[in-house]
C-alpha cells in the first residue's frame, strides 16, 4: 500500500461523504505533516527525501480538495465516476441559469451605482443560497442521485464565483 | 555531538546572526557589542572587500563602490529597478540580475549577499568554536520563486549549508513562542528599513501555517526618513536635485530626529546654518499617510484569509521602524489589541531562525514545531495570446504538487515550448518569468494525440522544479528544470571556482571534504535504516548489495578522490531507490493503523 495509491479520504481515515469532521480532518492533517514534511527528512538520503516532498505534497492537496466544500464536491462527484467539469447543458435547470443573468446583472448596475449597501444585500442573499445549496448536494448525493448532484454542483460553482466577483467589486469600491 | 546550528536574518539594511542553546536564543555581536551588521559591502580598487559598519564609512567616500540594500536586486531584472542607486548596474541581455559596477569589478548581487553572509557565518563559527553545520536564513514571505533562489544560491556561494528557507513572519512567531499557546490567529507586522511585510498566521498544536501574506517590497523606514527629508528640504527651501552627499547627510539628519521623537514629544532639527523644531504632532502628520498604507496592507491580507480583525489574538511588531510610538498605536488601534514589542523588534527574527536551525539540525527533539508555509504569489504558465493560466494559486501550502495537462495542435509535433511565470496579474508581461523550456522528443502523433503532464513541484523552501511526461505512449520522457533567475547552475559553479582561484589545492581539499562529508551522510542514513527493516523489506540479495555498497564506498572515503568518492555515493544511493520507498510505505502504513488502534482502545 502507497499513500498514492489511497483515495483523499482514506489518507485522512474519513468516510467519503460529503459531510466532514473537520475537526477530525485537521488532527489527521496535522499528524500525517508531522511525519512526512520534508523538514523531518534533511538528514536522510535523497531519494527519501524526495519522495517526502511527494508525501507532503499530495496530503496539502489532499487537505485543501477536502476542506473546501467546493472542491470536496468535485472530487467526491470524480470518485463516482462523474466529470464535474463536463459540460451538459440540459442538467442546469432553465429557471437557474435565468436567476444566474439576474444575479450577474444586479452585481453590474450595484457596481455601477457604487451601491454597497445593495451589494452587501446580495452578498447575504448569494451566501444563504449556497448554503442552501449545499444541503441539498449533500442530501441528494447521499440519496445516490448523482446527475442531479452534478447539476447542484454547477449551481456551486457559480454561487462561488459570484460570491468571489462580489467580494473583488467590493473591494474596489471601498479601495482595499 | 551538539551540531552547530545558526540563525540568519539577512536584512536590506541590517543583518544578523543568531544562535540557541537549550532553547536560550541570542545574537552575536563584535567586540564592540555591535549585533546588527549593515547590509553594505565596499569593494576597493585593489580587491578588498568590507562588509557592515567600515564598509557604512567608505561609502560616505565611495558612493559608487558600496553596495547597499542589495537585497532589493536579489532575483530582480535591471528592469524592476525604478529607483536611483549611487552605484551603477548593467542589465543583464538575458533578462537575470543585472552585474553591479564596481572598483573590484563586476558583481552580481548574489556575490554581495554571500559576502554579507559569510561574516554572519564567521561570527557564528567563532562563537559555536567550528564550521556550521546548518543555518536557516530567513526571507520575506512574499519573496517569490527567483528571489528565494537568489537567496539559496548566495548561501552556496558563501559555502553555507541552508537547513530551510524561512519566512520572517514565521521566524518571528517563533521567538515569541506562540506555539506554546492554543489555537490562534496572528498578525506579524514588519516595518523594516526598506520593506513591508504583513503575514496572517494560524498557529495551532505545533503547526504554524502561514493564511496570507500582503506588503509593499518598496516601503520602509527609510520612507519616514524621506517624509522628514522632503519636510527639512521644503523649510530649509533647498535647492532640487542635491548630490548623493547631500542626500546622505540629509538623511542621517532625518533618521536621528526620528529617533530622538520615540521618546521626545518634539526636537530641534538642524542642517546646515538652517533649524527648526519639529513635533510629534507634526511628524505624525508627515507619515500618517505612510502608516495608512500599511494598514491597507493588513485589510488586505485578512481579507485574503477570509478573518475579522477582531479575530487576531497577536500582533507581533519587527523591524526598527516599529519603534516609531505612532506606528504601534495605529496599529494596535487597527487590531483592538496590545502589540508585541518585548523582544527587540531588530533581532526578533534572527532569534526565531535560531531556535528553528537548532530544531532542524537535529539538536532538539521532543516538542519541535512544524513550519507550514505558503506561496505568495501564483505559478501559472503562458497560454495563448499573452495570458497567464494559473497552475498554483498564492496562498496554497507548500509543499505542493501540481499536475497539468497540454496536448499537441500539430500533426507530427515533437516539441512543445512552456513559459512558467509568477505573480497575480493576468497578462504574461506584469508577471515574472521564472524558466522557459522546451520539451522535446515528443512521439510524432496526429495533433492532439500525444498527451504532455507537466508537474509543478514547489519545496518546502518555495523553490520550484517542473517534470514533464508524454503520458500516452505509456513512454515516459521526463525532464527537470530548476530555474534560477539569471544565474544557471554552470555560473554559480564558476563564482565558487573563482573564489578559490586563488588557492587551487584549496578548493581540492574542499571538495574533497565536501565529498567526504556527503558520503558520510548516505551511509549513515542507509546504515540506520537497514538496521531498523532493512531485513524485513529486503530480499537476501537486495540486503547485501546495499551492504556491500556501502563498505565499498567506506573504503573510497579513505582516498583522496574526491570525484571516485562522489561517483560511488551517487551510485548507492541509486540503489537504496527501492529500499527507500518501501520503507515509505511501511511508515504510511504504520501511521494510519496507529489511528485506528488510537481510535478503538
Amino acid at each position: 500500500m502507497s499513500l498514492a495509491s489511497l483515495n483523499f479520504f482514506e489518507i485522512f481515515s474519513l468516510p467519503a461523504s460529503f459531510r466532514v469532521d473537520v475537526s477530525s480532518l485537521e488532527a489527521q492533517y496535522r499528524k500525517l505533516q508531522a511525519k512526512y514534511h520534508p523538514d523531518r527528512f534533511l538528514g536522510a538520503a535523497d531519494s527519501e527525501r524526495v519522495q517526502a516532498l511527494q508525501l507532503a505534497s499530495l496530503i496539502n492537496d489532499a487537505y485543501e480538495t477536502l476542506k473546501s466544500p467546493l472542491k470536496r464536491a468535485a472530487y467526491l462527484l470524480n470518485l463516482n465516476g462523474v466529470d464535474p467539469e463536463e459540460h451538459n447543458q440540459g442538467h442546469l435547470e432553465g429557471s437557474f441559469l435565468i436567476r444566474q443573468m439576474e444575479m450577474r446583472e444586479d452585481l453590474e448596475n450595484l457596481a455601477s451605482e457604487e451601491n454597497l449597501v445593495g451589494l452587501d444585500k446580495l452578498k447575504v442573499d448569494t451566501e444563504r443560497e449556497k448554503d442552501s445549496v449545499l444541503d441539498q448536494f449533500e442530501y441528494s448525493f447521499n440519496a445516490g442521485e448523482l446527475s442531479n448532484s452534478k447539476s447542484l454542483y454547477n449551481q456551486l460553482q457559480f454561487l462561488f464565483k459570484l460570491l468571489e466577483e462580489i467580494n473583488r467589486v467590493e473591494e474596489k469600491l471601498l479601495d482595499y | 555531538m551538539r551540531k552547530r546550528a545558526v540563525g540568519i536574518d539577512l536584512g536590506t539594511t541590517n543583518s544578523l546572526v543568531a544562535v540557541s542553546s537549550e532553547g536560550h536564543p541570542h545574537t552575536l555581536c563584535d567586540h564592540d557589542g555591535h549585533c546588527l551588521v549593515p547590509s553594505v559591502v565596499h569593494y576597493g580598487a585593489e580587491g578588498k572587500i568590507t562588509v557592515g559598519a567600515q564598509a557604512v564609512a567608505l561609502g560616505a567616500l565611495d558612493a559608487a563602490n558600496t553596495i547597499s540594500s542589495v537585497k532589493r536586486l536579489m532575483g530582480r531584472g535591471a528592469e524592476d529597478i525604478d529607483y536611483d542607486l549611487p552605484y551603477a548596474i548593467t542589465p543583464d541581455p538575458e533578462g537575470g540580475m543585472p552585474a553591479i559596477q564596481t572598483a573590484a569589478g563586476q558583481q552580481s548581487p548574489v556575490e554581495v549577499s554571500a559576502e554579507i553572509l559569510k561574516v554572519l557565518a564567521r561570527r557564528g563559527e567563532e562563537e559555536l568554536g567550528g564550521e556550521l553545520d546548518g543555518v536557516v536564513i530567513t526571507v520575506p514571505a512574499y519573496f517569490d520563486e527567483a528571489q528565494r533562489q537568489a537567496t539559496k544560491d548566495a548561501a552556496r556561494l558563501a559555502g553555507i549549508k541552508v537547513l530551510r528557507l524561512l519566512s520572517e513572519p514565521t521566524a518571528a512567531a517563533v521567538a515569541y513562542g506562540l506555539d506554546k499557546k492554543q489555537e490562534q490567529t496572528v498578525i506579524i507586522y514588519d516595518l523594516g528599513g526598506g520593506t513591508f511585510d504583513v503575514s496572517l498566521m494560524r498557529l495551532e498544536k505545533g503547526v504554524f501555517k502561514v493564511l496570507a501574506t500582503g506588503g509593499d517590497a518598496a516601503l520602509g523606514g527609510d520612507d519616514l526618513d524621506r517624509a522628514i527629508m522632503g519636510w527639512i528640504a521644503a523649510e530649509a527651501s533647498l535647492q532640487d536635485d542635491p548630490n548623493y552627499e547631500t542626500i546622505n547627510r540629509l538623511a542621517a539628519v532625518a533618521r536621528q530626529a526620528k529617533h530622538a521623537l520615540t521618546d521626545a514629544d518634539q526636537t530641534t532639527v538642524e542642517f546646515g546654518q538652517w533649524s527648526a523644531t519639529l513635533t510629534r504632532d507634526q511628524f505624525n502628520s508627515l507619515v500618517d499617510g505612510l502608516i495608512e498604507q500599511t494598514i491597507k496592507a493588513c485589510r488586505r491580507v485578512l481579507r485574503d484569509a477570509g478573518v475579522d480583525a477582531s479575530e487576531i489574538s497577536d500582533v507581533v511588531m519587527v523591524g526598527g521602524s516599529t519603534r516609531t510610538p505612532r506606528v504601534r498605536e495605529k496599529v494596535g488601534e487597527f487590531f483592538q489589541t496590545e502589540v508585541h514589542t518585548e523582544i527587540d523588534p531588530d533581532q526578533v527574527v534572527a532569534v526565531g531562525a535560531a531556535l528553528q536551525a537548532d530544531v532542524l539540525v537535529g539538536n532538539k527533539y521532543g516538542d519541535d514545531i512544524l513550519l507550514l508555509d505558503v506561496i505568495p504569489l501564483s505559478l501559472g504558465i503562458e497560454t495563448m495570446g499573452g495570458l497567464i493560466e494559473k497552475i498554483i494559486p498564492r496562498n496554497t501550502t507548500i509543499p505542493v504538487a501540481r499536475a497539468q495537462q497540454f496536448t499537441t495542435y500539430k500533426d507530427g509535433q515533437t516539441a512543445m515550448s512552456l513559459h512558467v511565470l509568477q505573480g497575480e496579474r493576468e497578462l504574461v508581461s506584469d508577471c515574472r518569468s521564472l524558466a522557459r523550456f522546451e520539451l522535446k522528443g515528443i512521439p510524432p502523433m496526429v495533433a492532439g494525440a500525444a498527451v504532455i503532464e507537466v508537474t509543478f513541484q514547489v519545496d518546502a523552501d518555495g523553490l520550484m522544479e517542473v517534470q514533464a511526461k508524454e503520458l500516452s505512449t505509456g513512454v515516459a520522457s521526463s525532464i527537470v528544470v530548476k530555474p534560477s533567475y539569471g544565474l544557471g547552475d554552470a555560473d554559480i559553479e564558476q563564482m565558487i571556482k573563482d573564489s578559490y582561484a586563488s588557492a587551487a589545492s584549496d578548493k581540492e581539499q574542499r571538495a574533497l571534504q565536501e565529498s567526504r562529508v556527503e558520503a558520510q551522510r548516505i551511509i549513515e542514513a542507509l546504515e540506520s535504516a537497514l538496521e531498523e527493516n532493512g531485513k524485513e523489506l529486503l530480499s537476501a540479495e537486495e540486503y547485501e548489495t546495499l551492504v556491500s555498497g556501502m563498505r565499498s564506498l567506506q573504503d573510497t572515503i579513505k582516498n583522496d578522490d574526491s570525484d571516485a568518492i562522489r561517483d560511488e555515493a551517487e551510485a548507492l544511493n541509486e540503489a537504496s531507490l527501492v529500499f527507500a520507498g518501501r520503507r515509505m510505505d511501511t511508515q504510511i502504513k504504520s501511521a494510519l493503523t496507529g489511528h485506528t488502534l488510537e481510535e478503538y482502545e
